[in-house]
């Protein structure tokens, strides 16, 4: 039963997105168009390209579906509304969500052509960008936490959400998510103006309906993680709790699909001195604070 | 949709996708938005989506007639959307070689709407048909030609062995046709220096006349003959390898010394060492296996300076994986034989120093981030950009013989698609100035008010297509809207919505992040023939109007920037926009240049006029009345040949922004 709620909200969720998205992309709120496009991506022939590398073009939507699948298997909406309530949740969703970038590359690779392998390699040094200011956020959460949890980080935040106790952290964590999940303005491996499609230029058909798929998946697991790790997950006042988990994650999507629109495309020399010179210091900060905060103060 | 509807029988469930994908149909835009917003289409507005790449498009929307080359590359975008997809042509004459056009209608936006909406019935009942033909045109044609996989620049059209190292030859496509397509094919870089034997096979040719050798193949050291002769595994030329005498066991220092000092060849050749191919480092001077992975060593000539040399950089990346960029793998090669020691060892290294895979990719003629028409052909080193190739698809000289002025007029404007009045005003300026005739003064006035117009709407069109490329979604929107707006607008619309399009273009000024975009990028040095927007970005005081007695009444006085990048073009562009709000303002009457009744008049006109992308010069001769001959110059001229100097050695998305930034109009651009 709960599963089944789950894949509901889930099938709501990335339709939520893709009409978020659409209403970001296009300047027109429509709630029929994303299903249109759907039903007609499945009519549409799916072309190979010349002379592909046939394994890694066919296998690379499908990873990252599986990717963001597995990484949404551990966000809890309710106590006990959570497919897998891992000890070690933080890190499968980290684990699972290392395979964007596999998934990205092999995107970028298989199809032989040049938009889409520069974008998988673009890929490649955003993840050098962003991947370790996915981790080094969560250490500070478990610490709070004092557990690898999701649900009892979820807990461990009903006196005081965690974007106010680690505020920094909070921002780091999102900015990265944006890079993860390749949103504006850091979506360099798809780029429309400047790689007209990137990874994604080569799909067609079905296969690109299963690439959108799974980057609304994604986008979904990585709101879901912002509200779990930030955001008090089910924790709030009247509503029942997984009415809060999605009011919440609904909220985090829309900020993250429309605030990166608002600037240009990140240069990816920029993207890549920013997360280094200036992210990894702030993310060492937020983890020496939070852990003087945890030794000092009981909350 | 005789070439475009899908095999299929008309199920039930066919009919409803079929339904579905008639609302919802995304269209790739040929030459480009920038040239349909020009001709005021507003295509958001229709219910259009445009897509990046052909790939995601089910509709080829054609905007107005095409040169041919343009549509050699057309028919290429189309043969690259999946089926079902359709053509909709606004005022085209003729298509061929692209098939038919499923629905058609005027260049205008009642006439897109009206078309539209056959379209949409069209694809309804015909996404799907039991019986499909094939589209085949000659611009489609590719051949199959044979290349090295070690010597790329080896190209044959048979199979057969490589002149330099004797592999089989693989199979890979190449286009038949010349014109650039959208689609990205890679191609093995024929860059490379001339054939510079490899060390790998550097010894092939000195064979050893005493004493006994031994051969080998330098991908499969497991293969060992005692003749010359060909690989059984890859059919490259076995190299000689120095054999050990026989039973001799020894692999002490007295050994190579021994050996060395009775080796045949010692006085021309360097003495063969060997190496693994993932850890250069390892040095033997026999073969065998690397002490740290494992792998057979590969010979190399011993070049003791070089042993740091930048040869086994990581960063040779996917040269490794020969597969890739040739077609099928040989039976029996084993990848980890592609050593990148080896196979980067000839390649040219680009500024930094890494040597990587050079693939040649075409941005153009219909790349969304590029003005319609361009063709930028790219060898990327990497993301970084090594070589550059600009082509006019839309450029050629103006045909002008026996024209009578009034159609020439409208010609020469339909040849231009981005600054038809500029180039209208153009037009019949010299056409008066053979004539001897001038305007009066209140008819050259709004002439000068309608080419600001157009000054103000293509500045705008630059604009949104800027911001499509930077992925400023917003701006692209709001800058798309104005330019359609305003382009047609009389004067006292134009003073109503001046206060707006001065707080967009303030916000667009105050855009977070657009500093770090832009500056810095795409300066051009000082001294260079710029002109236009381009060169008072800079400083330089350079444009047609200044001087003019009319714009001398409006006040007019050249604005100039500094800076000379992407961000100083960007303010330069809306700083103009500001001018010329107000010279509309204070003339007032506003009319499109059109020609006046010169008789039979034989002689010799020019003129020269400031179009928004700068000064444009065209010369006309006329005789009794008609045109003979009509020189034009137009202002990206100047630009296109610093275009490779500029993007040099930059990265992609960066040399994007330059070319962007610089708005190049590739129409009537010598061809």
């Amino acid at each position: 039963m709960s599963i089944a709620i789950l894949l509901l909200t889930l099938t709501l969720g990335a339709y939520f997105i893709a009409v978020i998205e659409g209403w970001a992309v296009h300047g027109r709120f429509s709630l029929t168009r994303p299903a249109l496009s759907a039903v007609a991506l499945f009519g549409r022939e799916s072309l190979l390209a010349r002379t592909p590398d046939r394994l890694f073009f066919e296998a690379a939507p499908v990873l990252l579906l599986v990717a963001g699948l597995l990484a949404v298997a551990v966000i809890p909406l309710a106590p006990g509304l959570i497919i897998a309530d891992l000890a070690t949740g933080a890190l499968f969703l980290n684990a699972a969500l290392a395979y964007v970038l596999v998934a990205l590359i092999m995107a970028g690779w298989g199809p032989n052509g040049g938009y889409a392998m520069i974008g998988g390699w673009r890929f490649l040094g955003q993840f050098i960008a962003y991947a370790m200011l996915i981790v080094m956020p969560i250490t500070a959460v478990a610490m709070r936490a004092e557990s690898l949890s999701t649900t009892m980080i979820v807990t461990s935040q009903a006196d005081l959400w965690n974007v106010f106790y680690q505020p920094l952290g909070f921002v780091l964590f999102v900015l990265a998510a944006m890079g993860l999940a390749w949103l504006p303005p850091l979506d360099l491996p798809n780029a429309p103006g400047d790689l007209a499609g990137g990874v994604e230029a080569e799909y067609t058909g079905v296969r690109l309906a299963v690439l959108r798929l799974a980057r609304m998946v994604i986008i979904l697991a990585l709101a879901g993680a912002i509200v779990t790790f930030y955001l008090g997950g089910w924790l709030g006042p009247w509503l029942p709790g997984w009415a809060w988990s999605v009011i919440k994650m609904l909220v985090v999507t829309t900020v993250m699909l429309t605030t990166g629109r608002l600037v240009p495309r990140v240069r990816e020399a920029d993207l890549l001195a920013a997360g280094w010179k200036l992210g990894i210091p702030l993310a060492l900060a937020n983890i020496f604070l939070v852990g003087v905060i945890a030794l000092v103060v009981d909350i | 949709m005789m070439h475009g509807a899908r095999t299929g029988m008309r199920t039930g469930l066919r009919r409803l996708i079929a339904g579905a994908m008639a609302r919802d149909l995304c269209a790739f835009v040929v030459p480009g938005s920038d040239v349909a917003r020009a001709r005021g289409l507003d295509l958001a507005r229709a219910g259009l989506h445009l897509a990046a790449t052909p790939r995601h498009a089910n509709v080829l929307l054609v905007v107005g007639t095409l040169p041919p080359d343009l549509r050699d590359a057309a028919t290429v975008a189309y043969a690259q959307m999946p089926r079902p997809r359709a053509i909709l042509a606004l005022g085209a004459d003729t298509l061929a070689p692209l098939p038919a056009a499923d629905a058609t209608g005027p260049l205008t936006q009642v006439g897109l709407v009206a078309a539209l909406a056959d379209l949409r019935r069209v694809v309804a009942n015909g996404a799907f048909a039991a019986k499909v033909t094939d589209f085949d045109a000659p611009a489609l044609q590719t051949r199959i030609e044979y290349t090295c996989p070690m010597h790329p620049e080896v190209i044959s059209d048979e199979p057969g062995n490589c002149p330099i190292c004797g592999m089989t030859l693989m199979p890979k496509e190449a286009s038949a046709s010349s014109p650039a397509a959208h689609q990205p094919k890679q191609s093995a870089p024929a860059h490379q220096p001339p054939a510079v034997a490899h060390a790998a096979h550097g010894h092939s040719t000195h064979t050893a006349a005493e004493t006994p050798a031994q051969y080998t193949c330098p991908m499969h050291l497991e293969v060992i003959s005692d003749e010359p002769g060909n690989c059984p595994k890859c059919g490259m030329f076995l190299v000689p390898v120095d054999a050990k005498p026989v039973g001799h066991s020894g692999h002490d220092h007295h050994d190579h010394h021994d050996h060395h000092d009775h080796s045949k060849h010692v006085a021309t050749e360097t003495p063969t060492q060997y190496t693994c191919p993932m850890h250069p480092e390892v040095i033997s001077d026999e073969p065998g296996s690397c002490p740290k992975c494992g792998m057979f060593l590969v010979p190399v000539e011993a070049k003791p300076e070089d042993h740091s040399g930048h040869d086994h950089d990581g960063h040779a990346g996917h040269e490794g994986h020969a597969g890739h960029s040739g077609g099928p793998a040989i039976d029996g090669i084993e990848p980890h034989f592609m050593s990148m020691v080896n196979l980067t060892r000839d390649m040219p290294a680009s500024a930094d120093g890494l040597k990587m895979e050079w693939i040649e990719v075409p941005f153009g003629p219909f790349f969304p981030g590029l003005p319609g028409g361009l063709g930028l052909t790219l060898t990327l080193d990497g993301d970084a950009i090594a070589e550059t190739r600009v082509q006019s698809l839309v450029g050629g000289s103006i045909a002008a013989d026996g024209l009578t002025p009034a159609e020439f007029v409208e010609r020469f404007a339909d040849q231009s698609p981005l600054c038809r009045v500029a180039n209208r005003q153009l037009a019949c300026l010299a056409l008066e100035n053979a004539a001897s005739v001038a305007p009066d003064a209140r008819t050259a006035t709004a002439r000068a008010a309608a080419v600001e117009r157009e000054r103000i709407a293509s500045h705008l069109g630059w604009l949104a297509s800027f911001a499509a490329q930077t992925g400023l979604v917003w701006m692209e929107r709001r800058a798309a809207a104005k330019q359609l707006s305003i382009q047609a607008a009389p004067v006292d619309q134009i003073a109503a919505n001046a206060a707006s399009l001065r707080a967009f273009l303030h916000r667009v000024r105050k855009t977070p992040l657009l500093r770090a975009k832009l500056a810095g990028n795409g300066r051009i040095g000082e001294g260079k023939p710029v002109v236009g927007p381009v060169a008072r970005a800079q400083g330089v005081q350079s444009d047609a109007r200044a001087g003019d007695w009319v714009y001398d009444a409006l006040g007019f006085q050249v604005v100039t920037g500094t800076g000379g990048d992407a961000l100083a073009r960007l303010h330069q562009r809306c700083d103009e926009i500001n001018q010329s709000l107000e010279l509309i303002a204070r003339a007032k009457e506003l009319s499109v240049p059109e020609p006046q009744n010169i008789g039979t008049v034989t002689g010799q006109g020019q003129a020269t006029v400031e179009t928004p992308r700068g000064a444009a010069h065209l010369v006309v001769e006329l005789l009794g009345g008609k045109l003979v001959t009509a020189t034009y110059r137009p202002p990206s001229a100047a630009h296109i040949d610093l275009l490779a100097d500029l993007i040099q050695a930059q990265e992609i998305a960066d040399a994007l922004v330059a070319v962007g930034s610089l708005d190049l109009s590739p129409w009537g651009l010598p061809a």
